[in-house]
């Protein structure tokens, strides 16, 4: 009572004199950044030389939304089948490779995905070569809307499954043992138990994934094939990139910003509901796990789920690991300098940003300003509804006037991938910041111990392990991000990804995909070190 | 002399409203029932809730004003007194010098103070190697370190089984005996402190009864 009530007025006040200015530095540099590109985008789209024709726009608009529904229903629909599967198939022999393979189409950089749906799927591809034996010629269907339907259903809907997986192990075992005491029928377990755990899981998954292929780049840039599947986002790049034309491309940008930031909002709000559940962890039995017709079903679904997700990989190891020599290349050691020159400095930015940012809403909380805390944390989230080639747009616009944007393109890169990484290394880093101070924080101040030497004696030991954890996972990020680096990349500044896709482009299928495996290696490493750091930090408590 | 003077706070739901008065070297036990009000006092003593009214003064010294560990006084709460990642030597050390650099002098008297209260040698040892009571004696031994005139105590020992309980409670006022300290601690039984406390109040519902 008095202690609850103790805690929602002010919430543990040890923070008053934890240094509030690392997180004003952070949010000073990401107000920078942000305000830079929309003066870029405004100033350039205010010239209207040549702004583009409204049919131009909606066809366009047309396009990029209707791709995004249908690749969203279809990875729902793939996504459930397989949450559905893996849920009643608790013992099915091929589940840790298929939850591998889950995990990795979620990680895996979009270009490396898509040069192995390219050796899948492709002209010269597995699926070619397999149906010629078969007698059956060939044609070429890849490159348009299938390609780009197969490569986001190859990445959403493994995201789907494991939302939805989640959701269905949340279900408490009591449910279970309930329905088998009743005899439930496997339509009236999937009715009364699955059907509404699943209902209120499908809003959030489906604006997350809507908003994903909405602003999907690397997918449509490289499986695309032509103007009539051009989304905002390519047509914001090419109209950049080919045609120099500033104004058109700012329009669009800022068209697309818009259109984002409302479907984030939506998602942000559909999410909130789906977040409320805790998986339980125990594999309960499931009465249904008996019924022949869903044996044969779940193995289907998890079978043709291995198959479409193994391949691409399969392929990406068999075009790569014979050409592995082609890496000693001088071009491909200067891909693997630039990268890591933009990787690591955008991990470290986003990381330390993040608990800058931390410390300042924690403080800001516990000064009872909660609704300053609140648009701190809503704004960080809000980076996730800025598109990264709209951001490089403006900010590509916006210093043209000053400088030359491509000599200042490592720091473009940088500071593009270090924004759209910061919300992610804040949701790591924020948790851990907020125990240490519910935690310690009366202790440290009732000691004496302020300023610097509270973030090295408390702050700095307690938050190490989050904070390594989110650097590896915004550096990994970094590392595969193909947007803003193809976008300010050139001759002088090629990273691995803008590697990969040019010789994906120059038909050197083989020596992009030995490309390939090396920068799935390095960004694999950094999410397996995040995840072993990340087990140690829960082992210890 | 502790002078507790109309103390009020004031939450949505809930409103604490204390007077009371510790004499110089005393030990004061608190009881009451869970959710009664000890912990906002000790709180509020410490300087962690602001209260809206009252007036608060040790030694004829207004505290209200003073930030938390300007207050001439030590707290010992229900739990994570100790910080995980610094070893008992280095938790004793932070009521030396809270940036914790430490000189030899100040090192030996971390020592020491974990000698006296049972610890010798376990110095190099984070919390996660102790036992629920060993930490609590390195908190102890912060307290004796620090010489605040004025000691907190919230109910340190109610983690512990009977038997230890007594046992730190019987170390407790040695330590302030030999310190001459004033002690406020909060307690679950008074069977607890008899023969120790001087005084024992009950509060219930944000209020003092002197029993």
């Amino acid at each position: 009572m008095a202690r609850g009530a103790a805690l929602t007025i002010a919430p543990p006040a040890g923070h008053r004199r934890v240094l509030p200015w690392p997180g004003l530095l952070a949010l000073a540099v990401v107000v920078a950044v942000l305000g830079t590109a929309a003066a870029g985008l405004v100033a350039a789209a205010g010239h209207g030389a040549s702004l583009p024709r409204l049919d131009y726009v909606f066809g366009l608009l047309r396009f990029t939304a209707f791709q995004a529904a249908l690749s969203t229903v279809l990875s729902l629909l793939a996504g459930a089948l397989v949450a559905l599967a893996l849920a009643r198939r608790t013992r099915f022999p091929g589940r840790p490779l298929l939850t591998a393979v889950l995990n990795l189409a979620i990680v895996l950089p979009s270009i490396v995905v898509v040069l192995g749906i390219v050796a899948v799927f492709g002209r010269a591809g597995w699926l070619a070569e397999a149906l010629r034996a078969l007698g059956l010629g060939p044609r070429s269907w890849l490159y348009g809307l299938p390609g780009i339907l197969i490569a986001h259903v190859f990445f959403n809907a493994p995201l789907v499954a494991r939302i939805l997986g989640a959701a269905l192990a949340s279900v408490p075992a009591d449910e279970w043992r309930l329905a088998r005491h009743l005899g439930l029928p496997p339509a009236a377990v999937f009715r009364l138990i699955d059907l509404p755990v699943l209902a209120r899981e499908l809003p959030g998954a489906a604006a997350l994934v809507f908003l994903l292929c909405f602003t999907s780049f690397a997918a449509v840039l490289a499986l695309g094939g032509g103007p009539g599947t051009a989304t905002l986002e390519v047509a914001v790049y090419e109209a950049l990139r080919f045609e120099a034309d500033f104004g058109r491309a700012a329009v669009l940008a800022a068209i697309q910003i818009g259109v984002t930031g409302v479907l984030a909002a939506l998602a942000l709000g559909a999410g909130r509901r789906a977040a409320t559940t805790l998986p339980s962890g125990v594999a309960a039995v499931r009465p249904d796990a008996e019924s022949a017709t869903l044996r044969w079903l779940d193995r289907t679904v998890l079978l043709a789920a291995v198959l479409f997700l193994g391949s691409p990989v399969l392929a990406v190891l068999g075009k790569g690991l014979p050409e592995l020599a082609s890496l000693a290349r001088p071009a491909v050691g200067e891909a693997l300098r630039a990268s890591l020159v933009v990787a690591i400095p955008a991990g470290l930015l986003a990381s330390l940003g993040g608990l800058g940012l931390s410390l300042l809403t924690r403080t800001l909380d516990s000064a009872g300003r909660h609704g300053a805390a609140r648009l701190v944390r809503t704004g960080t989230l809000g980076a996730l509804a800025v598109p990264p080639i709209a951001l490089s747009a403006g900010l590509f616009v916006a210093l043209r006037p000053v400088a030359d944007p491509f000599a200042l393109g490592p720091a473009a890169i940088i500071a593009v991938n270090a924004l759209m990484t910061l919300p992610f290394a804040m949701r790591l880093v924020e948790p851990a910041v907020l125990r240490a101070g519910a935690r310690y924080g009366r202790l440290a101040e009732s000691l004496g111990v302020t300023g610097l030497a509270r973030l090295r004696l408390v702050e700095a030991p307690l938050v190490a392990q989050p904070l390594g954890v989110a650097f590896a996972i915004a550096a990994a990020f970094s590392l595969g991000d193909l947007g803003a680096a193809a976008f300010f990349g050139t001759g002088g500044f090629v990273t691995l990804p803008v590697l990969l896709y040019q010789r994906l482009g120059a038909y050197r299928t083989d020596e992009a995909a030995a490309v390939a495996l090396l920068l799935a290696t390095l960004v694999l490493a950094l999410f397996a070190l995040a995840a072993l750091a990340t087990r140690r930090h829960r082992e210890a408590g | 002399m502790l002078d507790i003077d109309r103390l009020t706070l004031r939450y949505p739901d809930w409103v604490g409203d204390y007077s009371l008065r510790v004499p110089e070297g005393a030990l004061a036990a608190l009881r009451g029932p869970s959710g009664g009000g000890k912990t906002t006092l000790l709180n509020a003593v410490a300087g962690f809730a602001t209260p809206v009214s009252g007036r608060l003064t040790f030694r004829g010294q207004d505290l209200l004003p003073l930030p938390p560990a300007a207050r001439p006084l030590s707290i010992l709460f229900q739990e994570h007194n100790l910080f995980p990642h610094l070893t008992a030597a280095e938790n004793v050390g932070l009521g030396l010098d809270p940036r914790l650099r430490l000189s030899t002098a100040q090192r030996a008297e971390a020592a020491a103070a974990l000698d006296a209260v049972g610890l010798g040698g376990l110095g190099p040892r984070r919390p996660g190697e102790l036992s629920g009571g060993q930490r609590q004696r390195v908190a102890l031994a912060r307290i004796l370190v620090r010489r605040r005139p004025l000691w907190l105590l919230d109910e340190p020992f109610g983690a512990l089984d009977p038997g230890l309980r007594c046992e730190m409670i019987g170390l407790v006022d040695a330590m302030r005996r030999e310190q001459r300290a004033t002690v406020v601690m909060s307690i679950h039984t008074p069977e607890e402190v008899a023969g120790v406390a001087d005084m024992t109040v009950t509060i219930e519902s944000g209020r003092v009864r002197t029993d």
